[in-house]
């Protein structure tokens, strides 16, 4: 399902605007940009991973800023019937780092040789495809490196959740994610238990 | 107390502008001001009790002995329709449960006179709000290079009246009613139509007839149209700095001629006559409660007598914190149930409004559709540019435009 488009692109990652005012997926989640054979230049597609970072609503136009307009009868969803113009001038991006693609039958897990294009439709990932990439763990490694408002703990714990949740609450695939996080955050105690604590998928 | 900046601090920066003195004008405006909103206050409080205890129909027949005399008036004055100073408080219960407004607004970048090339851009943003069980927004803009003959002069056919400075801006407001023309026929929903700004063009006024009624012909037009949907139309002039009611007061109060017995003038109200000079209608009209309009008023504007049955009326209404006028065709103000339908949809407007003092949505989205920043400003000379280039032309500025952007030392 298209979610979203790219409206700005690195190599590390991209920014896409949600098509859902308020809505943008869930943090950690994973989605998918689908490169065409014609755009990669190659005689197969390419599918190109990524974990969202972060989600923002703001004005469309930076320069303005979004006011208070609840009073003591309207309120919360009200305010959207209210001021339907709201729509039009609010807009919810989300970030997303790049963890790896899916080309020529074979998930690999580091960074794509190219940015995806600008304005190619994000979607959200089915849940074989998540099972699929997530079999392997290589790609927790790149989480880490990503910079942003949210930490990359936070980020690699709520992706922890939701692989989780999207593999039908794998136990096996947890304690194995656990493992290597540990291994990743051996010499950070710290981090560490900030990861595990985030996780507890138990409650 | 206000801090006094010493002359020197500002001869050491370079500034041209000799910050220094005028920062102890500023201070000295300030009090004087202060002073004269004292003594305003009071007259104000006096001219109001006239607005009260006028006769209309005495007021009405005077203008009128004045019209048929054929004695100008120097000032515009208003001509009640109803009483001076009743008011009429929102009909907020006859807005249909789903109901469109949408507003207008137009900017432009004018023909630059330094320039070898002559064109002009006109922008005209519009904010189609749907309320109701299916609340929705269309915001938009259209952008016009305007550069053939057609364009550029009133009358292309002898490339005569070039179109610029008041006539570009009459051409904007034409432009913004003929938008709203075009917008309501997508709405199916009880729709009431915004303009930003007047809807008597009192800029035209010294122009030629035949400038005049080409330039109106596109305004009056839409006005028609959305006469014949039953659209009820409106001008609305937020802060407005019309002395309409009270010039008509100082008629009133008058005894011979003005301006030339002026001076001459014996009466005790002179005082408060030249006192009104400088009360605004939005200043009079303070003692309306929010929600609450003035009755209607007649404008004695020259240029409306291009108008025909789409005559200009105007009222005042309270929006809250902000007395604001709005102007109405004629055919608004003589059917009720318009007219009852554009006093609700604005005061809900400015009960919308996202700030303070409020500002109807419609108008405030549509002037952000409608504006263009110096960056674009500067993107369309460069695009411009480069596209002359591409065919080989070159674009040659006046010396004096060339020596202010190289600014050599």
């Amino acid at each position: 399902m298209r979610i979203g488009e790219i409206i700005e692109t690195m190599s590390t990652g991209f920014v896409a605007e949600s098509f859902e005012l308020n809505r943008p997926p869930a943090l950690g989640s994973l989605v998918i940009v689908r490169l065409p054979a014609e755009v990669r230049g190659a005689s197969a597609g390419m599918d190109l991973y990524a974990v969202v970072t972060y989600g923002r609503t703001a004005g469309l136009d930076p320069s303005r800023r979004a006011v208070c307009r609840s009073t003591d009868t309207v309120y919360d969803q009200a305010i959207y019937q209210e001021h339907p113009e709201l729509k039009r001038i609010l807009r919810t991006e989300f970030g997303a780092a790049l963890v790896g693609f899916f080309a020529d039958g074979q998930v690999l897990q580091h960074l794509p040789a190219q940015p995806p294009p600008l304005h190619f439709s994000v979607q959200t990932a089915l849940a074989e495809e998540v099972r699929r990439f997530t079999d392997r763990l290589h790609y927790l490694r790149l989480l880490l490196t990503i910079s942003g408002e949210v930490s990359p703990l936070q980020v690699m714990a709520a992706n922890v959740r939701e692989v989780y949740r999207h593999r039908g609450n794998d136990r096996i695939w947890l304690d194995a994610a656990a493992r290597e996080i540990a291994t990743l955050l051996k010499n950070d105690h710290e981090a560490l238990l900030t990861v595990l604590y985030a996780i507890d998928p138990g409650g | 107390m206000h801090p006094v900046y010493p002359c020197s601090q500002f001869k050491e920066s370079g500034l041209p502008l000799k910050l220094g003195p005028i920062s102890q004008q500023v201070d000295s405006m300030a009090q004087t001001t202060s002073e004269l909103s004292l003594v305003q206050e009071q007259f104000l409080e006096q001219a109001q009790a006239y607005l009260r205890s006028v006769s209309a129909d005495a007021l009405r027949q005077k203008l009128e002995w004045h019209r048929r005399q054929q004695i100008r008036i120097p000032w515009l004055v208003a001509v009640p329709h109803g009483s001076l100073a009743d008011a009429v408080p929102a009909p907020s219960s006859l807005l249909p449960a789903d109901f469109c407004v949408v507003g207008s607004d137009a900017s432009s970048i004018p023909p630059d006179r330094h320039s070898s090339i002559r064109y002009y851009v006109l922008n005209v943003g519009y904010a189609l709000l749907i309320y109701g069980r299916h609340p929705d927004a269309v915001l938009e803009a259209e952008s016009q290079l305007c550069f053939q003959d057609q364009d550029l002069y009133v009358f292309p056919e002898k490339c005569d009246v070039p179109i610029e400075g008041v006539l570009l801006g009459a051409r904007m407001e034409v432009e913004s009613l003929r938008i709203l023309q075009r917008v309501v026929q997508s709405s199916s929903r009880p729709t009431v139509a915004l303009r930003d700004g007047p809807l008597i063009l009192w800029t035209l006024q010294n122009e030629s007839e035949e400038v005049q009624q080409a330039i109106l012909h596109g305004f009056l037009e839409a006005m028609a149209f959305l006469r014949q949907a039953e659209i009820p139309l409106a001008g609305y002039i937020s802060y407005t700095d019309s002395r309409d009611v009270a010039n008509s007061l100082r008629v009133w109060l008058c005894q011979g001629r003005p301006p030339d017995e002026c001076e001459r003038c014996k009466s005790s109200e002179r005082d408060l006559c030249l006192a009104l000079a400088k009360i605004r209608d939005r200043d009079l009209f303070g003692f309306l409660a929010v929600g609450e309009r003035s009755e209607l008023f007649g404008s004695s504007s020259q240029i409306l007598e291009r108008y025909g049955e789409h005559r200009v009326d105007f009222f005042y209404l309270n929006v809250g914190e902000e007395v604001a006028r709005v102007e109405v065709p004629q055919w608004v103000r003589s059917d009720p149930e318009l007219l009852h339908f554009l006093h609700a949809a604005i005061y809900d407007q400015c009960r919308r409004s996202p700030g303070f003092p409020p500002y109807p949505p419609a108008l405030l989205e549509a002037h952000e559709q409608a504006v263009i920043t110096a960056a674009e400003r500067r993107l369309m000379e460069e695009m411009v540019e480069q596209a002359l280039g591409q065919v080989g032309q070159r674009i040659v500025r006046s010396a004096k435009d060339d020596s202010k952007r190289r600014r050599g030392v």
